[in-house]
């Protein structure tokens, strides 16, 4: 299998502690650790429906190889600390776009509701024609924010993050997505967790290393 | 997705191996190695077999 040629790279996991909150203040303290694989920021979202649910992101400087950036001691320490003994299948991939539907308004001062999917799609460059041709449609379901993210080991394969206004907005959208939205029909299919929705909890820069 | 942190053996690896016949996380750790070194994927890999036996895999619907 061939290595992949990196300029940037996002890591997704999606799983299950015992306390969100203290999972954060594990990984605040290693923030010095993180800086040894180059990465520059770490967000949390925790599920509002399922407790102990999260989603971490965390961004990457322009690493040599995703998998030695995953067999790094510090991705094993990143769930050790979270007290997770069987390790998540973790999305890499690379920021394909980030489409704010929505002009900033004082509204986003109101933390919105963040729905997570990783899926496969037909093809990604088709697919962000449709979402920008249905950016009307999207933006009346109260979608805010669509942010596509292609994997590096299969170009089918996105991770996307909506922004929708309202818990009950996330709901209609999950019942009932925009057929533009392709990636909400086979959500949860497969190897993939089920869609997460979810809040905004914590953002960590990661102040750069030595070297 | 990356299923083993250890190999790099991704999910589509999995899914491939499951198709052409691999049953258990043991016949998938011997035809590629994930889950030879810690281990700690094993969970993901009968996650994806479940599934794949369920017919639902959108790797396989794709093909």
């Amino acid at each position: 299998m061939s290595e992949y040629q990196l300029h940037s790279l996002i890591l997704a996991a999606d799983y299950r502690v015992e306390d969100p909150e203290i999972m954060w203040s594990q990984l605040k303290s290693r923030n010095s650790h993180l800086a040894d694989i180059a990465a520059h920021h770490v967000v949390l979202y925790t599920s509002v429906w399922e407790p102990g649910r999260v989603l971490i992101t965390i961004g990457v400087r322009q690493p040599n190889s995703v998998r030695e950036v995953l067999r790094s001691p510090v991705i094993f320490e990143l769930f050790d600390v979270s007290g997770v003994d069987d390790i998540p299948a973790v999305f890499a991939g690379e920021v394909v776009e980030k489409i704010d539907l929505d002009e900033p308004g004082p509204d986003d001062a109101i933390a919105a509701v963040i729905v997570g999917v990783v899926t496969t799609v037909e093809d990604v460059s088709t697919l962000m024609v449709k979402v920008h041709d249905a950016g009307d449609r999207f933006r009346s379901a109260g979608v805010r924010k669509v942010w596509v993210y292609r994997a590096f080991d299969d170009g089918h394969e996105v991770l996307i993050l909506q922004e929708i206004e309202t818990e009950a907005q996330a709901r209609a959208w999950i019942d009932h997505p925009d057929a533009a939205a392709e990636w909400m029909a086979a959500a949860g299919m497969g190897a993939y967790p089920s869609v997460f929705v979810g809040k905004f909890a914590h953002l960590m820069t990661v102040a750069e290393g030595d070297g | 997705m990356f299923v083993c942190l250890c190999t790099g053996v991704t999910s589509q690896v999995v899914t491939e191996l499951v198709a052409s016949g691999a049953s258990t996380s043991k016949e998938v750790a011997e035809k590629c190695g994930a889950g030879l070194d810690c281990g700690r994927c094993r969970r993901t890999v009968r996650a994806i077999i479940a599934a794949a036996q369920q017919g639902d895999c959108p790797v396989h619907k794709a093909g």
